[in-house]
């Protein structure tokens, strides 16, 4: 099963998860809260990281 | 199509498939496979002695499966050419001959069965994509038992049921006892305006083709009971909402609210469906003898290749993406091509003409011209430093470059099909690419002069010329105030703004750096502004590990006509270089002029 994104809203600090899309990168990301389009990608942290 | 067919000055290639696209405006060569036919078209008569004779039944696609055709058949009614074509894949007699009843009946002599597929290959200066669009299938949809009830059909059945030429011909009746049903319903946004399943956007033609299908239902057959169950009647056309009045005169009922499931009497095969009537505020409930469902349209299944074949792009919608929709609303991002027809857009019979007629016009005169105006703004290489690692192969939109790492080919630039949106400039790593008249040491210069005097008060925004650029516009000639320290930088497209652009504008001092550009369904150079959002999640990461708060980089995807959303934009973003103390950037200063001597030192 494809693993959901985590993303971060860099206007507005919101953190939320979005389902795996197909078409993700037709899509613009956009934060739920503030509706701005600053949203990164956070990279999950690897085993054993501080 | 009988008059393409027989134009001078038309070659008609049917039974083709287009196999690779190369070139550019003016200079198009197309690979086109013409399969074998297997039936001399020349020579046919259609006398239909063939068909008659052949012993392989299959469901007729033409008429929605109602009918059956043979292995050896005309496509359809009027088909042009008007030859007859065999499917080999269903035909018993190729290769051993185990049938060879047609080859034997054919006084013509017009079948062959060792015909080959032809590869035709064409020079053409510009191209008009009409290949359309496919009916939604609401198979997904099972409250509405499509295919498990015999007498729930879609539109496009419909069409073939009440069609002269049709499976009954013409005769309506229901498929389930072949008795000519008494009520009948029709469902509306069968996949349309629906976020869950099917598609978000209204398909445009199907309640004018409801309208239609009542009237022509109430003029054959005037003591059919029809009901309607809609959310919305979309009658916006010239003379539809007449067209609209008429059905209702004519005693079509019209109820707001779409049934939540159908069931099915299995003893008469009628159909049971209960409906919120949100007009009347009340639940109603039918039992029809037929409901049609009326389905949307999408994008074509098949349309990827082509689509890749001519650089094009498309909307979240899946159909093709035209140049700009008000300006240039018939041509393709890629010079040379034009778009005509639901290849765009879901649109009906005028709409489509139109737009063809348009998009003939504008072929025309790209041809009739003899030679085409290039943007002087395209992307130069500097041989001697390329590495030839062909990165800018891979990002550029429009297929303009090439260069061959194996054989250490360096990159080259194709000027007819370049746009000049500097994608491959930003991307390029080792500085080998530039933009005329919008080169690095040009934006350099202008981030420079902007942060000259007190960066700290700065915000630095690097907008996309058609649209925040545009939007910056709007806001200052609509009178909207915004915080007066924006300092903005025009790029034609914000796939231009390179790494070092962002990186030199902290280094001079800017608290905030704002990156804007279009919208991704209006991106002026097909998908330029997809590698601007993955080259900011780079930098995102590049400012975390060198110890910048990534926040101090900001994106923000907006059109032209959002004046006030750059002025909230602005506003918010004011709010944050605010926090952004002297002492945060006289670190970063620090942290980057380190970076930079790093870097050279391991140069």
């Amino acid at each position: 099963m494809a693993k959901q994104a985590k993303l971060k809203c860099l206007r507005c600090g919101y953190e939320y998860t979005a389902p795996p899309s197909e078409s993700a990168e037709l899509e613009e990301r956009t934060c739920p809260r503030c509706r701005s389009n600053s949203v990164r990608k956070i990279q999950e942290e690897k085993k054993g990281d501080n | 199509m009988t008059d393409v067919g027989r134009h001078p000055r038309i070659k008609l290639m049917t039974l083709s498939e287009v196999e690779n696209i190369s070139g550019y405006i003016g200079n198009f060569r197309v690979k086109v496979r013409q399969k074998a036919r297997y039936v001399d078209e020349n020579e046919c008569t259609a006398c239909n002695e063939c068909t008659d004779i052949c012993p392989v039944i299959k469901p007729d696609e033409y008429q929605m499966g109602f009918s059956i055709r043979k292995a050896i058949y005309m496509p359809f009614p009027q088909a042009v050419p008007s030859s007859f074509v065999i499917n080999m894949d269903e035909c018993l007699g190729n290769n051993p001959i185990a049938c060879g009843k047609c080859l034997e009946k054919c006084d013509k002599k017009c079948i062959d069965f060792d015909m080959q597929d032809e590869i035709v290959e064409l020079n053409v200066g510009t191209i008009i994509v009409a290949t359309g669009m496919d009916a939604y299938d609401p198979t997904e949809l099972d409250e509405y038992g499509y295919t498990r009830f015999e007498n729930v059909v879609t539109s496009l059945e419909f069409e073939r049921l009440i069609c002269v030429g049709g499976p009954t011909d013409g005769h309506f009746v229901r498929p389930s006892d072949g008795k000519t049903p008494k009520r009948i319903g029709f469902i509306q946004c069968v996949g349309s305006r629906a976020y869950k399943r099917g598609h978000p956007y209204c398909s445009n033609v199907c309640c004018m083709n409801t309208i239609k299908d009542s009237l022509l239902l109430k003029e054959h057959y005037p003591d059919t009971e029809l009901s309607v169950f809609y959310i919305d009647i979309r009658a916006f056309g010239k003379g539809f909402e007449d067209l609209f009045n008429r059905s209702k005169k004519s005693g079509v009922r019209y109820i707001r609210g779409l049934p939540e499931h159908i069931d099915e009497d299995p003893d008469t095969g009628n159909l049971l469906l209960k409906v919120e009537n949100t007009t009347a505020g009340c639940i109603e409930e039918f039992e029809l003898d037929m409901v049609v469902l009326s389905v949307g349209l999408e994008s074509r299944q098949d349309g990827d290749q082509l689509r890749h074949l001519l650089a094009l792009s498309q909307t979240s919608d899946g159909f093709l993406a035209e140049c700009h929709p008000k300006l240039m609303p018939v041509d393709a991002p890629t010079r040379g091509v034009f778009l005509a027809g639901c290849v765009e857009a879901p649109k009906d019979i005028k709409d489509s003409v139109t737009q063809a007629g348009a998009a003939a016009a504008r072929a025309g005169a790209v041809l009739s011209a003899n030679k085409v105006k290039l943007e002087a703004a395209v992307a130069v290489v500097d041989k001697e430093m390329c590495t030839c690692c062909e990165v800018c192969v891979r990002v550029c939109p429009y297929g303009a470059i090439t260069a061959n790492r194996k054989q250490k080919i360096p990159a080259e630039v194709t000027e007819a099909m370049c746009r000049g949106c500097g994608t491959c400039a930003a991307e390029c790593q080792f500085g080998a690419i530039s933009i005329r008249h919008f080169d690095d040491e040009q934006y350099m210069a202008q981030t420079e002069a902007a942060l000259e005097e007190n960066p700290q008060d700065k915000v630095i925004v690097f907008a996309c010329n058609w649209c925040s650029y545009a939007a910056s516009d709007l806001t200052g000639t609509s009178r909207v105030q915004y915080p007066p320290d924006a300092r903005i930088i025009r790029t034609m497209c914000s796939g231009r703004v390179d790494e070092k652009f962002v990186l030199q504008a902290f280094k001079l001092g800017a608290p905030i750096v704002l990156v804007s550009g279009c919208h991704f369904a209006d991106c002026h150079y097909i998908d330029a502004n997809r590698w601007t959002q993955r080259r900011m999640d780079r930098l995102w990461s590049r400012l975390e590990r060198l110890g910048i708060r990534p926040e101090r980089l900001q994106l923000e995807w907006m059109s032209a006509a959002e004046g006030n959303r750059f002025a909230q934009v602005m506003t918010e973003i004011e709010e944050m270089r605010k926090q952004v103390t002297r002492e945060e950037i006289e670190e970063t200063r620090k942290i980057l002029e380190e970076y930079e001597s790093r870097k050279k030192s391991k140069a």
